[in-house]
Order: structure tokens, then sequence, then C-alpha cells
């Protein structure tokens, strides 16, 4: 009982370390550069962080310099905050483990529906109407999604003090790590719906904070690339329009039941007109769809790219997109109790922009979209789970997956950050163009074993982590007799498996390499890549580890929803299903090696290009089914029209009346006044009007109104 | 009582005559005069209506004094070198529309109202007879008795003594 | 036809209307004063026009509309002195008795 009780040291230590960071460590970092300036405005104080002060070396001030600005040398309170972020994340991850152990091997000690209040603040008490109350709870729901939280945060906070070596913006960096890992927490731990709301924009706004890092970067137009402050806001406003529905749906909940709590929710929505419960389910849902990107929210998912790459790692694959997922786990027992179709709109929805976004990851020639791409495809994996998992398994399913990809995707996005790290060391320029890269195996071999251990996690390959994961979604799908989203999901694993060995050969391997071109060739770009340093080596290693270890806790289900069943070998294996899975993954494999190890790169560029059907499927997918642009155009026209509509209405009706009003009263002093002649014939002329008019009137009254 | 009401009808068409000459002429000084025959037709009909002491008193006071003041007045307010001395002002017709309306109205009230007399006999006959009209004035305006009206005369006497100093300090050279 | 009330009231009516229009549309203060008295008169005319024809009361006694009429020409007399004097003293001040030019009070 007592470790649970102080749990929320878990959330609060982010938070801590944030106000360190930024009150303490980065205001020395600050003023103990050379030459110190101390900076008034926060514009100035931008410059001074990004350009150092007056009299440095500006050497090569090119656009690299503006894009990622550095300083030839950390200071001892940047090195200090980074230091702070990694033993607080530390600290919290440990915590967070011991409560995993704790909770699973005791599980009596935790009482069935999660411990409440951990940390209760009583926010505003309305009496009868409602109380709003900021409160925390722990449940084994919880303790899963923290351990992978606190986990990843810190082997990316770990990572990004070699990827963010001599970075400007160091300090602020760590400082915006360990502001979202404290929002991230606030969404695990929350209790009632007023919380998790609360943690989700704040999660949002650590995420804009994150993608816009690099303040100053320009947007690439020719590889389709925005600036990062374009993309950071993108993503924030993308996820504000899901969070619309998500509001309306908690309303619609709050308005029924007068209560935000998930759990008395769980128990008051029993009363409730099922088909309202339904509606407002499937609009808390649209929540889940901006945050977690899937269709149609999810071109911000890819701009989001232009953020740092741990950032991407963190962030947007293992878990502020898993929130989504989260959320709806978490307000699973209000979709059992509502209609059937809340559920399928959830596995739909997924099963559509799973399918959807690997058809565009097929074609991507940007090594982070497709991870990106990627990332969609798989989250629209866990609301499969999500969705068919119903009262037998739970949320298992779906939570499961979101826990085994969380390791595969981070591990993924650190590889990928390494290589671009490498190459950006070789060439002095970004480059993150799949088409520059080539047999990168042979230069950096920690990166590229660990990036195919992570390709086989992720296509499904047994016995790595997402095989296991990955085929109960599928076969639970079959098992619930929907037959669309099995093939969907069958037909999705295999693009997947495609895709992603597709994307280890373009960058690892090449026509020429060892092992048949798995393994090196020739290296396309420019300069000599090399090896990572161990600080980021040594996340990768242990996040393969993870990536092949996950899969194996087997009574998942169990620990999230008792009495769900549990994996075994034995059920797997013997299963006919399975194999079918297992087949459509090697096939993706196979069709991917073959087309990229072994058939040249120009060959099957001409042959692409010369067959006018593939042609025309190889724009459209690259375009990404031209939504990007569609969104472009809504946003230029419709919303910017409505917008100067808006502020047509307001010139000319709203000033218009307001002006009216002024001129009206002008005039009345301007006009009215002159009626004061001054003259008392005048005014005798008005007096005399008047006594004709009532005389007129009362002789009227007088002798009709009798 | 022919007599009486062609009297009556001279002197009402004289009266009404002559005062649209006071407010017609252009000349004021020849106004100043239909004025004085204004006043002195008022008397006649006063006369008529067994009033005699009002009819002096009419003279005497309006035709006399009165008159007497506004041609004092109009020869100390002489402006020369003015087309006419007796102008209309801009709102004319107006006011030529307001007083007809007026007139209008209190004719109406005269002709639609029923009032609490006859409109036919002399009332003048239920007088004790050998009383005149000065004497009975004079005993409703100085007698001690319950109804009379000595409070209102001796209050005319203060508005008189007033308007004598009114008229001195307001006239006076500074 | 005998002499009614009814002449001497509308007798009375039209005298007030002419004063009327003299008091309002005259640019001569004077004229307009005049006016006024003309006005004064019609309504003693009314006034004593009613005393003479009141008979259902024994007020007929009382000669009530003469002694208004009293009252009325003694006060007109002493406001037409007084109107004159401030007349004659506007007169030295502005050099003109033309009311429409008296307007210190126009906005």
């Amino acid at each position: 009982m007592g470790l649970y009780e102080y749990s929320w040291i878990v959330l609060f230590a982010p938070l801590l370390s944030f106000v360190v960071i930024i009150f303490g460590t980065r205001v020395g970092d600050m003023l103990s550069r050379p030459r110190v300036a101390v900076a008034t405005t926060h514009a100035e104080e931008h410059a001074v962080e990004t350009h150092g002060t007056h009299g440095e070396d500006h050497g090569q001030h090119g656009e690299d310099d503006d894009d990622d600005p550095k300083v030839p040398q950390l200071t001892q309170w940047a090195v200090v905050s980074g230091y702070v972020g990694i033993a607080i994340m530390a600290i919290a991850a440990i915590y967070s483990w011991i409560l995993l152990f704790y909770s699973a091997f005791v599980p009596s000690s935790m009482p069935a529906n999660g411990l409440n209040d951990i940390f209760s603040y009583n926010w505003f008490n309305q009496g009868a109407t409602g109380s709003y109350v900021i409160a925390f709870h722990i449940d084994h729901l919880a303790i899963a999604m923290l351990v992978v939280v606190t986990t990843i945060s810190l082997l990316v906070n770990i990572y990004s003090q070699g990827y963010m070596e001599n970075s400007a913006g160091y300090a602020r960096f760590y400082a915006y790590l360990s502001l979202f890992a404290f929002s991230m927490l606030v969404i695990v731990f929350a209790q009632n719906f007023l919380v998790i709301f609360i943690g989700w924009e704040l999660v949002g706004l650590s995420s804009y904070l994150l993608i816009g890092f690099w303040i100053n970067k320009r947007a690439k137009p020719e590889e389709q690339r925005p600036s990062p402050a374009t993309a950071s806001m993108q993503a924030f406003v993308m996820n504000r329009i899901g969070d619309v529905g998500f509001i309306i749906g908690i309303m619609i909940l709050f308005a029924n039941t007068g209560t935000f709590d998930f759990q008395k929710l769980a128990v008051d929505v029993t009363h409730m007109d099922k088909t309202v419960l339904t509606i407002a389910m499937i609009l808390i849902f649209c929540g889940a769809i901006g945050k977690s990107a899937q269709f149609p929210l999810h071109s911000w998912l890819p701009s989001a790219m232009e953020g740092p790459t741990p950032v991407s790692a963190l962030i947007h694959a293992a878990t502020m997109v898993a929130a989504g997922v989260y959320m709806v786990a978490r307000v699973f027992p209000l979709y059992l109790v509502a209609f059937p179709a809340a559920f399928l709109v959830v596995a739909w929805v997924g099963g559509f922009t799973a399918l959807f976004a690997a058809t565009i990851a097929l074609v991507q020639s940007d090594f982070k979209r497709v991870l990106a791409f990627s990332t969609i495809s798989q989250l629209g994996y866990m609301f499969v789970g999500l969705g068919v998992g119903g009262a037998e398994y739970g949320p298992g399913p779906g939570m499961f997956h979101l826990f085994t990809h969380a390791f595969f995707k981070a591990l993924l996005f650190l590889c990928a950050g390494s290589v671009l790290h490498g190459l950006h060391h070789a060439t002095h320029r970004e480059v993150q163009d799949m088409r520059q890269m080539g047999g990168l195996a042979t230069r950096m071999p920690i990166t590229a074993i660990t990036f195919l251990i992570a390709t086989c996690a992720i296509s499904g390959v047994p016995l790595f982590a997402g095989f296991f994961s990955k085929d109960t979604i599928i076969g639970l799908t079959l098992e619930r007799g929907n037959w669309g989203l099995y093939i969907i999901t069958l037909f999705t694993a295999g693009l997947t498996a495609f895709y992603m060995l597709r994307a280890y050969i373009l960058a690892f391997g090449g026509t020429d390499g060892k092992f048949g071109g798995l393994w090196g060739g020739t290296y396309r770009g420019e300069g000599e890549p090399h090896e990572s340093p161990p600080t980021m080596t040594i996340p990768l290693i242990v996040l393969a580890i993870a990536s092949v270890v996950a899969g194996y806790w087997f009574g998942f289900f169990d620990y999230l929803h008792p009495g769900a069943p549990a994996l075994s070998f034995g059920s797997i294996f013997s299963d006919g299903l399975t194999y079918i899975g297992i087949v459509t993954a090697v096939v993706g494999l196979v069709v991917a090696y073959v087309m990229y190890a072994r058939v040249d790169g120009a060959k099957l560029h001409a042959a692409v290009e010369n067959n006018a059907v593939l042609r025309t499927a190889h724009r459209i997918l690259y375009n990404r089914y031209y939504l990007d642009t569609l969104y472009d155009w809504i946003a230029r026209y419709l919303v910017l029209g409505l917008a100067h509509i808006a502020q047509a209405f307001d010139a000319y009706v709203v000033d218009g009346i307001v002006n009216g009003v002024a001129s009206f009263v002008m005039f009345l002093g301007r006009d009215v006044r002159r009626t004061e002649t001054g003259r008392v014939q005048s005014y005798m002329i008005g007096f005399f009007g008047g006594v004709a008019v009532l005389a007129a009137v009362v002789f009227v009254l007088v002798t009709y109104v009798r | 009582m022919i007599l009486a009401t062609i009297l009556f009808w001279v002197f009402a068409v004289i009266l009404v005559g002559a005062a649209l000459l006071v407010v017609g002429l252009r000349n004021i000084v020849h106004s100043a005069i239909a004025l004085v025959l204004v006043f002195a037709m008022a008397a006649g009909v006063y006369l008529l209506l067994d009033a005699e002491f009002i009819a002096i008193v009419q003279i005497l006071i309006y035709a006399g004094a009165v008159t007497i003041l506004i041609l004092f007045a109009l020869m100390l307010t002489r402006i020369t070198g003015q087309p006419t001395t007796n102008p209309s002002n801009r709102l004319w017709p107006v006011a030529f529309i307001i007083s007809a309306l007026v007139g209008l109205c209190i004719v109406l009230a005269i002709m639609l109202s029923p009032h609490a007399v006859s409109d036919v006999s002399n009332g003048a006959s239920q007088l004790p007879a050998n009383i005149n009209n000065v004497a009975r004035i004079g005993q409703l305006l100085y007698s001690p008795s319950a109804y009379s009206y000595v409070l209102p005369f001796e209050i005319a006497s203060v508005v008189l003594l007033v308007a004598i100093i009114g008229a001195i300090v307001i006239a006076r050279e500074e | 036809m005998g002499l009614t009330l009814y002449h001497f009231l509308i007798l009375g009516a039209v005298l007030f209307c002419i004063g009327l229009y003299g008091a309002i549309a005259k640019r001569n203060a004077i004229a307009v004063l005049m006016g006024i008295e003309i006005m004064l008169n019609a309504v003693n005319v009314t006034l004593v026009g009613f005393s003479f024809f009141n008979t259902v009361k024994p007020y007929a006694t009382y000669l009530t509309g003469q002694i208004f009429a009293i009252f009325i020409i003694t006060v007109a007399a002493a406001e037409a002195a007084v109107a004159l004097a401030m007349v004659i003293a506007i007169y030295r001040k502005r050099n003109t008795v033309d009311v429409s030019e008296i307007n210190m009070m126009k906005w």
C-alpha cells in the first residue's frame, strides 16, 4: 500500500525537473555564455541563445547555423540541465518498474478498481451541480502505461545527450522533455475527464514546443517539408480539431450523469440513454483521432518529423500518440455499456487508417516520414485491437500492441536519429532522403543491427515482440466474425513488412552488399558517416532487447482485465490463422528484398515510370492521396474565406452600427439643438401648436371614446 | 333689443377690423392708433353688457394710459432707416396657421361644451334696481362682509406699486 | 336674433387669435406687446360676457366676471408699464427692438 501512496512522486518529479531547469540551470546557462549580454526581451533571449553573444566566431554562418544553432562548447549549466533531466527521469522510471513488479507479483496489494485519490485537489465546488476535483489514481492500466512512458522517456533523455550535443538550446530541450513527461503522466494518472483533458492539452503544448524546437529553421518546399514552426502549429491545430469532439463528448456525459470521474461514470452510464451514450463515446473517440493521428486528422504526424529525432521517438512514436489509445482504454467500461456501434467505429477507423497509412508509407523517400506513416498505421492496429477486444479481453489487445510498439517504434526512430546524426556530421547538411543513403550497415553496425531487430519486430516475425501483439489482434478480428477488418489488418501486416524492409535496405543495404544485399553496399551520399557515440547507441541496444522481450508478457491481458484469457505458445502456434499471418509477413519481406536488394534501383525506377498505372499510383501515394493539398485548400479558401467574411462583417456591420449610433448622437446634438433659437416667439409657436394638438386629442377622446 | 344687436355687430366688426389693422399695418404708429380703436370698441361692448364701470375704466386705463405709454415707448425706440417699422418675422405663415388652429379649438370648445348658463336672458335684471354698477362693484370690492374682493384689491395695489418701482428701476439711465 | 352668450364668446375667441398672431409673428417688441394687449382685452370681453349672461345661480349679484375684468385691467396696465420699460432698456443697450435679434440663449 505504501508504495502506491507515494506514486505521485512519479507524477511530480518531471515537473520538478522542468521547474529546476527552466528557472535554474537554463538561466545559469544563458548567463554564463561567453561575454554575457543580458537579454531583456524574449526575442533577444532567443538571439542570445541561438547566436551566442557578440564577438563570437561566426565563421560559417550559413543556412545550417540558423537551422540548428550550435555553440562550440556547452556551458556547465547546460550539462547540469541534462543530468538533472536524466536523473529525475531515472528515479521515475525505477519507481515505476518497482510498481510494476510489485503489482504484478503481489496482485492483492491493489484493489480491483485501483487506488483513488493518490493526490487530490478540490478545485471548485458547485455543491449540488457538481464538484470539480483534480484527482489522480493508479491501477494496473496506469502502471502498464507508466512503465512505457518513463522508460522511453529516460532512454530518450540519455540519447539526447549525444544527439543534441553542442546545441544552443540544450537546456531548453531538456526542460521541454521534462514538461512533456509531466504532461503525459498527468494523462496516465488521471482519475477524471477534467484532469485527462488538462493533460491532453499540456501534451499538445509540449508537442508544439518540441516540434518547433528549431525556431529559425526554414521550410523545404522541394522536399515537401514545412518549417518546424508551421509543423508545430499544424500539429496543435489538428489536435484541437479533434478536441472539439472530445469536449462535446465529455460534456454530454457530464450533462447526463453529473460527474467526470471515470469510475463513477462507469456505474452511472448504465442509467443513461444508450443512443446518447454511444454518440458521446464516438465523439470522445474523435479526441483520440486527433491525438493519435488517425484518418482524417493524420496530416500533422508526418509534419511533426520536423522536430529533433529524439522528440519524434518520444512523442510521436511511443507516448503522446498513444495517449489516444490509453484514453479509450481508460473509458473502456463506458464503451462496453454503449451500443456495439461505438466499438465498431473505433475498430473501423483504426483499420482504415492502418491500411491507408501503410499504402502511403510504401513510396515515401524521406526516412523519418516512412516511420511516421508506420506509426499511424500501427496506431490504427491498436484501435482495431481496442475495438474487437470486447468484454472478454478488455482493453488488453490494443494496450499490448501499444506496449510492444512503444519499444520497437522508439527504437526505429532512435536508429533513424543515429543515422541522421552520422550523415549530418559527414555532409554538414541535414540529409533525410533515403535516396542519398545506402550501405550504411558497414559504417554504422550497431545502428543497423538494432534497426533490423526493430524491423523484424514490427513486421511480426515470430518470436519478436510485434508478432505476439499484432497477430493477437488479427486473430481477434476473425474471431469476432469481422471479415473486412481481418482482410485489412492482414494485408496491412504484409505492407508493413514490405516497407520496413525497404527502408532498411535503402538505408543500410544495397544491391552489392554482404548477405545478399542486406549488409552494406554502395553509399550514395557524400562524406564518410560513422557510428554514433555510446550515449546514443546504448539506448538503442536496450530498446532492441526490449523489442524482443516485451512480447513475452503473456499475462498482460489478465493484468489489465482480470479474467481475460492469457496468451501461450500452445494457443498461438496451434491456431492455423497464425501461420497465415506469418506467411503474409514473410511474403512482404521477400518482395521487399527482391525489389530493393536484388534489382537495381535505376531499373526499378524506370519500370515504374514507364507503366502508366504504376506511375499514377506512385504519384498518388507519394503525395499522400493529395489529402494535404485538400486540407491546405480548405484552410486557405474555406476557413480563411470565412475569416474574411467575418472580418468584413465586423468592419461594416458591427463598426457600422457603432459608428451609426455615434453619428446618430452627433446628429441629435448638431441638428436638434437648432430648435433652441433663443427667440421666445418660436417657443410660443411650439407652445400653442401643442395646445392645438392636445385640444384636438382631448376633443376626439371626449366625443368618441364615451 | 334690435338696437343692442345692431350696436353689437357694429362694435364687433370695428373691433375685429381694428385688431386686424393692429397686426397688419406696416407702420407701427398706425398700429398703435388702431389699438386705440380696439380699446374704444371694447368699451362699447362692455356698455352693451351693462358694465359701465368697466367701460369707463377701459377708456381711462387702456385707451388713456396704456396707449400713451405705448406711444412714448415708440417715440423713445425709434429706429430710422427701416423700410417698415412693424415687420413680420420669418415664421409668420406658421404663426398664422397656429393661431387659426387655436381659434378653431376654442370655437369648437365653445360650441360643443354645455354651460350652466342660459344664453338668452338678461342676467343683469336680477340685480336690485336701485344699485348701479359702480356702487355694486364698490360694494363687492370694499365691503367688509363675508363675500368681498377686498384682499385681491389690496394685493392689486401692491402689484401696482411694484410695477411702478420696477419700471423706474428698469428704465433708469445708468 | 337676440344677443346670446355665444356672440361674445366667439368674439373673444377671434380677438384672442388675432392677438396671438400679433404676439407670435411680429418682430417689433412693442408690436408684440400690442398683440398681448389685444389678447387681454379678448379675455376681458369673455369674462364680462359670462357675468352678464349668468342666470342660474344668484351669482349675478356678485358680478364676478366684472371684478375679474377690473383686476385684469389693473394688472395689464402694470405689466405694460414694466414691459415697455424693459423695451426701452433693451433699446438703449442693443439699439434695436427687433425680438429676432435678441437671441443670446441660442445654441
